[in-house]
């Protein structure tokens, strides 16, 4: 037998690392791959992708039962919610601010800062906060929410096209992170890059989310425009080497697929296993693109995705 | 520089440092060095950014009266001797430095008076001025300020010509989202006395913010500015480059003073200069227009009772518009203000006849669009004049006469963007509900739909609509536009004229514009969310292949948005100049390419041809039975000679594929004198889509008997006739078609 020599692809750039918490809470580092994940023999990538788990400001009108189930009465205060999160495995908390929407309560900065105080205080991990996505009222509530865990690096977003100035000098204030958000468009993504660095965010305080479909909901394209993020910040590209954060887990669980349990066809199964099984190959599809912190909902589909990882990882 | 401003601002900083030290001295002698000092505005509300001045500039943390001490050796040693009578020397960066010696000077003063409780100010009469931001509001307006919200802020010295005047100037100023400060009086008289005076509420609520009666009190302004720059800029203290250049870039504010200025106040304006912020004053004082320090002119003078205007309230408005174009504000209107909706839901909107309230232009009817460019001082923003009848008095379904006539002016506008903002017309009238145009020079035609003019739609909103988005979309390189719709028959013949000379001047101009004569092409990356390799690059001579980018819209979209699609590709060292091969070229479509396409022409179809996205209007495909090329346009849906219909040949040649003997394209390269010249041009064309041929007839004829074959266009086969390679050869022979006898293609 003649010895097969593994190619290896030399790569000249490296994802920048971004630290997350400090100030007294826990820190989690994510970023500085040199090479693709889980590629040991290439290159040894320094963090392993992370998992943070996503919970509300208020009781999820739209999750399934299987999901609630899963979550019991936690799901009824977030710093109650956070703490089970901890006992799940998460390694980061992400709190959506989502009953600031102006259809969704409507609710203001005060609002959002005593619930960020109270997850702060409840859990002692890393925070990722995100406000409603609706620019203005973003504008209104995360320079609150910021102040509130100044000191402590949170990740704060999303910045959009619209509004990343106000996130991003609030980032800069605080001593925070911007996530920077586009839809799918690498171009779009590298120039709101430019643009937050441009406002004088560090290279070490930008997060991306690139966005993506759950499977069956345009998982391919979420899992191209990761893996081209990542392809040009290894080739060199400096505003594209930033950690990459993906919601694998709440695209997956807005989805008929994950949800249903009545008017489906037999085969279809179990819907709890059936959600489960959509989030965790969604996530794991995700990671193989090279994202760093992956944002998910179902404990099962935690666990496995973690052991996952391990397992990639030669753990 | 001006000498005078050089040597007042010099012996106005003197004076005023040697004022500080004194007071410093005497505090410390009275007080002892450890006597603390913080900044807090009326309401007690303080600062963590100490005197933020000193801080920001020197980065020493001033905490106590003896801290103050290095400050001010600092300040001294910033001053230098006024320049000799006789001597012309470069003074700018003296007199710059005087500034900054003034700042501190001031902050010393200020932090001095708040030791001995002299600050906030309060006056006899009991009026308490604000004294110096305080974080919480420095916080919420600063990222106003960031964001664009705010613009930035005036810095008002002393007392307007009248009550009345002081009352507009600040109101015109709120309306513009500009932040109102007020420092300093003239012999006593200030601009706090004159809205007192007038009941104008002052304070952080109303955006007025009054600090203090002595010129010293201006510091809290620059505080502000200080602030900003360290909290949402991301500056450390102590980095005043990064200070300075970060508000002059971000933070839009200038001082505007009124009344006679004197030693001190133009030390004070030589610091705000520092800070990239402008002095414009109502007074006969030096101008200092080149630009340098700040982003346009440095010291504006405009006398007050000179600027033209009916009554001094005009001229109080010209004065802050005047003030908002030399620092550079752009101001968005947020909604169109018309009767009818707005909005991209309407631009395919049909107005048919039964519904017609009136029509300009059209079959038999005159109307054009003519967007100019003028000088900053030619141009007031805003003005919408209708020479003629209105839309009231036209007789329902008649056909009337109508000029557009746009006057655009702006610092970063460029002739060769008139035809770009001209043809932006069409998209931002059919925004309008109840409006159709279509066309554009002087083959535009309008239509309005009777509901419209019902809802009170007149002449004047044509003017509105394009004044708020020629703003909005264009507020990079247009800072003012003024309309005038002329419905007077007599005055559109008149113009129409004019404007033809344009339309036929800026022809000759586009002829003109020639790969040669640039060395700089354009990129277009806007279709990488699809097709991950692709670069158009796109040079005078050949449109983007979706038919929608030129080179000049390529290049004022670069205007536009620095960080876009649309970016320069220097062309560099040439490599073969008849393939159109350039080092620079390559190298960018490279980098942009996910490093994919390493080499690229702009002049063969055969040899690294541009790759094809997927929006391409035509495709072009080479015949090898045919020696030549054939052109299959988007909107033929039939077969070709290729065996491949558009939809198939696309599936080939998109999604960022080099392509080799294929490639997409516009359809207004086939007449480019710069068509597949590697291959032979327009002589090598053997077959066409059907519509493309009658829809091109003019300009493919004329391109025919420039290349020396005025009969080709005969000899051209199309899918009228044509739609094999078997039926095409016979037709080509028959016609005696060029490309049979010429080099072989492959």
């Amino acid at each position: 037998m003649p010895d097969v020599e593994i190619p290896i692809e030399k790569w000249t750039g490296k994802v920048k690392e971004v630290k997350l918490g400090g100030g007294g809470r826990k820190e989690v580092v994510v970023g500085g791959e040199v090479t693709l994940p889980f590629l040991a023999f290439e290159g040894s990538n320094p963090n392993p992708p992370r998992i943070a788990i996503e919970i509300h400001d208020k009781e999820p009108i739209a999750w399934p039962a299987s999901l609630l189930a899963a979550w019991g009465d936690a799901v009824k205060d977030p710093g109650t919610w956070a703490k089970k999160a901890v006992e799940f495995g998460a390694e980061i908390i992400c709190l959506k601010l989502l009953s600031a929407h102006p259809e969704g309560g409507n609710t203001g900065a005060a609002e959002a800062k005593a619930v960020v105080d109270k997850v702060l205080s409840a859990v002692d991990l890393p925070l990722i906060v995100l406000g409603p996505g609706v620019a203005e009222k973003d504008n209104d509530i995360l320079p609150a929410a910021s102040d509130a865990a100044k000191g402590q690096r949170i990740a704060l977003g999303n910045c959009e096209e619209k509004n990343y100035r106000t996130i991003g000098a609030v980032c800069l204030s605080d001593g925070h992170i911007a996530i920077a958000k586009t839809p799918l468009d690498i171009n779009l993504c590298k120039q709101l890059n430019i643009m937050l660095s441009d406002l004088g965010v560090p290279a070490d305080s930008i997060l991306m989310d690139p966005d993506t479909g759950a499977l069956g909901y345009g998982i391919e394209y979420g899992y191209s425009i990761n893996e081209r993020l990542r392809l040009a910040a290894l080739g060199g590209d400096a505003m594209t080497s930033f950690p990459i954060i993906n919601h694998a887990g709440g695209e997956v669980w807005r989805q008929k697929e994950a949800k249903a349990s009545e008017g489906v066809p037999d085969a279809w199964g179990n819907p709890e296993e059936r959600g489960v099984l959509f989030e965790e190959i969604t996530t794991s599809t995700v990671i193989n693109a090279g994202c760093d912190i992956v944002v998910m909902c179902h404990p099962k589909a935690i666990e496995r995705v973690k052991a996952t990882i391990d397992k990639l990882a030669g753990k | 520089m001006s000498k005078f401003i050089a040597t007042s601002a010099i012996r106005g900083a003197q004076g005023i440092v040697a004022e500080a030290d004194e007071l410093l001295q005497d505090a410390l002698q009275k007080l002892g060095p450890d006597t603390p000092i913080a900044f807090k505005d009326k309401a007690g509300a303080g600062t963590t950014f100490y005197l933020p001045v000193i801080y920001g500039l020197m980065g020493n943390k001033v905490e106590k009266l003896g801290d103050l001490v290095p400050v001010m050796e600092h300040a001294r040693s910033l001053l230098q001797p006024l320049p000799r009578e006789d001597l012309w020397l470069p003074y700018l960066g003296e007199t710059l430095d005087a500034g900054a010696a003034t700042l501190f000077a001031f902050e010393t003063i200020e932090g001095i008076r708040f030791t001995k409780g002299e600050q906030p100010e309060k006056r006899k009469d009991g009026f308490e001025f604000n004294g110096p931001i305080s974080d919480v509001q420095a916080r919420s307006w600063g990222i106003q300020l960031v964001d664009g919200r705010m613009p930035g802020f005036a810095a008002i010295v002393g007392a307007a010509k009248s009550n009345e005047v002081a009352v507009k100037i600040v109101r015109e100023l709120q309306s513009k989202g500009q932040l109102t400060f007020l420092c300093a009086d003239n012999n006593g008289r200030s601009m706090v006395d004159q809205l007192l005076e007038e009941n104008v509420d002052m304070g952080y609520d109303t955006y007025i913010v009054p600090f203090g009666s002595d010129t010293t009190s201006a510091i809290y302004a620059l505080g502000f500015a200080t602030v900003a720059a360290l909290s949402f800029g991301g500056v450390a203290p102590g980095d005043f480059r990064r200070i300075l250049l970060y508000n002059k870039f971000r933070c839009f504010a200038f001082v505007l003073a009124l009344g006679p200025v004197d030693d001190i106040k133009y030390a004070a304006a030589a610091g705000a200069i520092n800070y990239g912020f402008p002095v414009i004053a109502d007074t006969v004082i030096p101008n200092i227009l080149p630009t340098g320090i700040t982003r346009y002119e440095h010291v504006v003078s405009m006398p007050f009772d000179d600027i033209p205007g009916k009554d001094d309230l005009e001229r109080a408005e010209r004065l802050v518009q005047r003030c908002v174009e030399v620092r550079g504000i752009k101001i968005k209107v947020a909604k169109v203000p018309i009767p009818v909706a707005y909005g991209p839901a309407f631009e395919g909107e049909v107005v048919r006849r039964a519904d017609l309230a009136i029509e300009f232009g059209g079959k038999g009817g005159m109307c054009f669009e003519w967007l100019r460019m003028k000088d900053l001082d030619d141009v007031e923003d805003g003005k919408i004049e209708i020479v003629g009848p209105d839309m009231d008095t036209f007789e329902e379904g008649s056909k009337v006469p109508m000029a557009i006539v746009v006057d655009v002016a702006g610092r970063k506008m460029q002739k060769d963007f008139e035809p770009v903002l001209e043809r932006q017309i069409h998209h931002m009238l059919n925004g309008a509900e109840g409006f159709s145009h279509q066309g554009q020079r002087d083959i535009t035609w309008i239509r309005v739909h009777k509901n419209a003019v019902a809802k009170g739609l007149t002449l004047r909103h044509i003017g509105d609509i394009l004044h708020t988005c020629l703003h909005n979309d264009f507020g990079a390189i247009v800072d003012k536009v003024q309309i005038t719709l002329y419905s007077d028959p007599g005055k559109v013949a008149e113009l129409i004229d004019q404007a033809r000379a344009v339309y036929k001047e800026r022809n000759a101009r586009m002829a003109g514009l020639t790969d040669e004569a640039v060395d700089t092409y354009y990129s277009c990356t806007l279709c990488q969310s699809f097709a991950p390799n692709h670069v158009c690059v796109i040079n005078p001579e050949r449109v983007g292949l979706c038919g929608a980018y030129g080179w000049l819209d390529c290049r004022a979209s670069f205007e536009i948005n620095p960080n876009g699609p649309n970016q320069p590709v220097l062309k560099g060292r040439v490599i073969d100049e008849v393939l159109g091969e350039w080092e620079g070229v390559n190298q960018f479509v490279l980098e942009h390419s996910n490093k994919v396409i390493e080499r690229f022409t702009v002049y063969s179809l055969m040899d690294a041809p541009m790759t094809t996205c997927g929006c391409c209007e035509c495709v072009m495909a080479i015949i090898p039975e045919a020696n030549g090329v054939m052109i299959v346009s988007r909107d033929d849906y039939g077969m070709t000679p290729s065996g491949m219909t558009f939809t198939t040949l696309m599936a080939t040649v998109g999604g960022g594929l080099q392509t080799p003997g294929m490639m997409g394209h516009g359809k207004i390269y086939i007449p480019s004198k710069k068509f597949i010249p590697v291959e032979g041009g327009i002589k090598r064309l053997v077959w066409m889509s059907q519509n493309l041929k009658e829809e091109m007839a003019e300009e493919l004829k004329e391109a025919c008997e420039r290349e020396g074959v005025p009969d080709l266009l005969d000899q051209i086969a199309d899918g009228s006739a044509v739609t094999t390679v078997e039926e095409l050869l016979p037709f080509l022979e028959e016609k005696g078609h060029p490309a049979l006898t010429m080099d072989p293609i492959i």
